[in-house]
């Protein structure tokens, strides 16, 4: 039991010194088989990047908050990127979901899980980022829960200003 | 516990570069997941105490194009598997976006295609890791600059050491060449093709013994995907020559796997078909999982079926049999406003053949029944069928309230060749439906009712049953959630011979990467799955905490 209170304090101490995780550029391609690579995207405005897969209710409800988000500020320069998550036995069904929801943003393949792991991502999704213009990573977010939407559009918000 | 703090205070150093560094770019994350769970196990005969104390730590350091990683892990005692404490993983990585190359050298995973020939993955809740330990070098290139012409080859060389997930003092060890060439000749279509040799040696069941073999899997692979039309094929061989060569069993196999998808505004359709036929062996030898010529470790095609969310639909998963299977699924959605999602799905899959008794009493010799449709599955119960319906609506009816209401039927057979009346039948019916409703901006009620009938002619007392799961959760955006779950069944078959089990569930945000999540009560036992991947997972009472944090 000592192990387990010292573990837990360092890990308690350790969130003291949270910061942002690091922008890396990447390229990917999307539903449609095009290469698309961030930082052209990020030319024209800050970015959403959310990892999902189809498999996952709550990266589902996500998706539709942040698509709300992303029409009411896309002329503003706002980037959403749906970067999706299922392996080897759904990756057959993303496109037929993206396409039977009439989503309109940008939606990549990442089936290695390469640039999930470029972003520190580990076995919980929706695993959210937020870059702002200068590419810094300014907030991050591990799962998704019914409100969530009002914090993120906040911030979606902040890096528009 | 010296090594671990030594191992923080380094990494906490690093990160510190990432402020005071000009010239180079280096930035450093850290990942850390803490599980500890203490309480009681029932293994179907007897209750036992059950303590795990996990701390798995990834770290990773960018300096330019360079990368390094590490995994720490202290696990002691395990929850599944073999105790460690030390580096688990590590691995130096360069990119070199610019020109299109990336070499890697120590521990990675990877998957080529659908994963046929190659698709090394790691799933911890299982126990399940094929990551290879070795060097991997791979070049992009694209020519042309109106319609390019892109080209991918990669080759690798390392060896993976699996412990059997289920027996992990059975080890199987290889060492796996491949090599990788992907050609896009025009922007809608990709040509692929895989060459893998690989020399292993196979521990026996018995942990005494083992086999040496070598393996050769060429695979050729295409995807093709205009306007509303995918579609991806691909075809693996696989040949084992074994040392000794045991008699009376296969040494070479294949398998072919296919999805065609057709979207459009509001619907999308997805047809996939498998017929794995990697080891098709009699029933005397199909439950022996160590045998050296069946599907090998680092391979893991796709499964074919649907993989539920629903808490009592997904306690009797179809276990995929990747040596000996034919099969389909078909996947409907349709959305027709921003309100209303409809999803049929529907699966199918059996063995490819029937086998009979030809040997003079009390011997056994089984013979195949050969037929010429072993390209489909067969609804006969020799054919160990496995069949699904499953309809789900979801509706948000308003920006507070949203529900979703499914209905599924499966039916499984698992045949007695022996026996026939001693065969495993099971069909259930669940209706899993989920209601949330918004009570402020930031308070939440989500509940879930699940009902279930199930018939299992294996159940010695009563036959057909009924179980109910209820779920009630209160969440406050962004940072807390409380959640009670409870589990009835009238049967009378459960281990540990309870009918009702009780929980409940805490989980606080410190941050918005930092969540702790506290659980006590009692947890139903049942398969649980990754990728056709299965594992029984015993009744457990007591006390959980887990924290994930990322810095």
């Amino acid at each position: 039991m000592k192990k387990t209170l010292f573990a837990a304090l360092m890990l308690l101490l350790l969130t003291t010194f949270t910061k942002a995780q690091t922008y890396s550029d990447f390229t990917l391609p999307d539903v449609d088989g095009n290469d698309v690579t961030l930082s052209q995207v990020m030319d024209k405005g800050p970015a959403l990047i959310s990892f999902w897969a189809t498999w996952c209710s709550p990266c589902k409800e996500e998706m539709k908050k942040i698509n709300d988000i992303y029409n009411k500020y896309k002329d503003k320069g706002f980037q959403y990127i749906a970067i999706n998550q299922d392996n080897q036995k759904s990756v057959s069904k993303v496109k037929a979901f993206i396409t039977a929801q009439n989503y309109n943003f940008i939606v990549l393949l990442d089936t290695d899980k390469k640039i999930f792991e470029a972003y520190n991502g580990k076995d919980e999704i929706p695993y959210t980022l937020l870059i702002n213009k200068n590419k810094e990573v300014v907030a991050s977010h591990t799962g998704f829960k019914t409100g969530d939407e009002v914090t993120l559009e906040q911030e979606v918000l902040n890096m528009l200003k | 516990m010296k090594n671990f703090f030594t191992f923080f205070i380094i990494l906490l150093l690093f990160s510190s570069l990432t402020y005071s560094q000009n010239k180079l770019d280096v930035k450093a994350s850290l990942n850390n997941l803490f599980r500890y769970g203490n309480g009681s196990e029932n293994n179907t005969s007897t209750e036992y105490a059950k303590e795990y104390f996990e701390n798995i730590t990834d770290a990773r350091l960018k300096v330019n194009d360079f990368v390094l990683g590490l995994r720490y892990e202290i696990s002691d005692p395990i929850e599944y598997g073999l105790d460690f404490k030390g580096i688990k993983k590590r691995y130096a990585e360069y990119n070199n976006v610019k020109e299109g190359i990336s070499v890697r050298a120590g521990d990675f995973y990877d998957i080529v295609g659908r994963g046929l020939s190659l698709n090394v993955f790691e799933d911890r809740g299982l126990f399940y890791d094929t990551g290879i330990d070795g060097v991997k070098v791979a070049y992009t290139k694209s020519f042309g600059e109106k319609n390019p012409v892109k080209l991918k080859a990669q080759i690798f060389g390392g060896d993976i050491n699996y412990n059997d997930f289920i027996t992990p003092a059975r080890s199987e060890t290889y060492k796996v060449r491949d090599g990788n060439l992907e050609l896009t000749p025009i922007k809608y279509l990709t040509i692929g093709a895989n060459y893998i040799y690989a020399k292993g040696n196979v521990m026996a069941s018995n942990l005494l013994t083992s086999t040496d073999l070598t393996a050769i899997l060429p695979e050729g692979y295409l995807s093709f995907n205009y306007k509303n039309l995918q579609l991806f094929s691909s075809y693996t061989h696989k040949h084992i020559s074994t040392v000794p060569n045991p008699i009376s069993q296969s040494a070479d196999g294949d398998g072919f796997y296919s999805s065609l998808s057709f979207s459009k505004s509001s619907l999308g359709v997805t047809f996939e078909y498998k017929n794995y036929r990697f080891d098709v062996v009699g029933p005397d030898q199909s439950n022996n999982s160590a045998r050296p010529t069946k599907m090998l470790p680092f391979q893991n095609p796709p499964t074919v079926v649907k993989e539920h969310s629903s808490t009592l639909i997904s306690r009797n998963p179809h276990v995929v049999d990747f040596n000996d299977e034919v099969g389909a699924q078909l996947d409907i959605i349709y959305a027709p406003n921003d309100k209303l999602n409809i999803n049929l799905n529907s699966s199918v899959a059996s063995k490819h053949y029937e086998y009979q008794n030809v040997g003079t009493y009390p011997q056994v010799v089984y013979a195949r029944i050969d037929r010429s449709t072993s390209y489909l599955p067969s609804l006969k119960d020799a054919f160990n069928p496995f069949w699904e319906v499953y309809f789900e609506t979801e509706y948000y009816a308003t920006k507070k309230f949203y529900t979703k209401i499914a209905f599924s039927r499966q039916n499984a057979i698992t045949y007695n060749q022996e026996i026939p009346l001693a065969s495993e039948k099971v069909l259930t019916t669940t209706i899993p439906t989920e209601f949330k409703y918004s009570l402020s901006p930031e308070y939440t009620l989500k509940l879930i009712v699940e009902q279930q009938w199930e018939h299992n002619s294996t159940f010695a007392l009563k036959q057909d049953i009924m179980n109910q799961f209820i779920s009630l959760t209160l969440s406050k955006s962004p940072e807390l959630s409380a959640t009670i779950n409870t589990e009835f069944t009238n049967g009378s078959d459960d281990p540990t011979g309870k009918k009702t089990w009780l929980g409940g569930e805490v989980a606080y945000k410190l941050t918005p990467s930092n969540t702790v999540t506290a659980s006590y009560g009692a947890e139903r036992g049942g398969f649980r799955c990754t990728s056709g991947i299965c594992r029984y997972v015993y009744p457990f009472n007591g006390f959980r905490i887990m924290i994930n944090s990322k810095f």
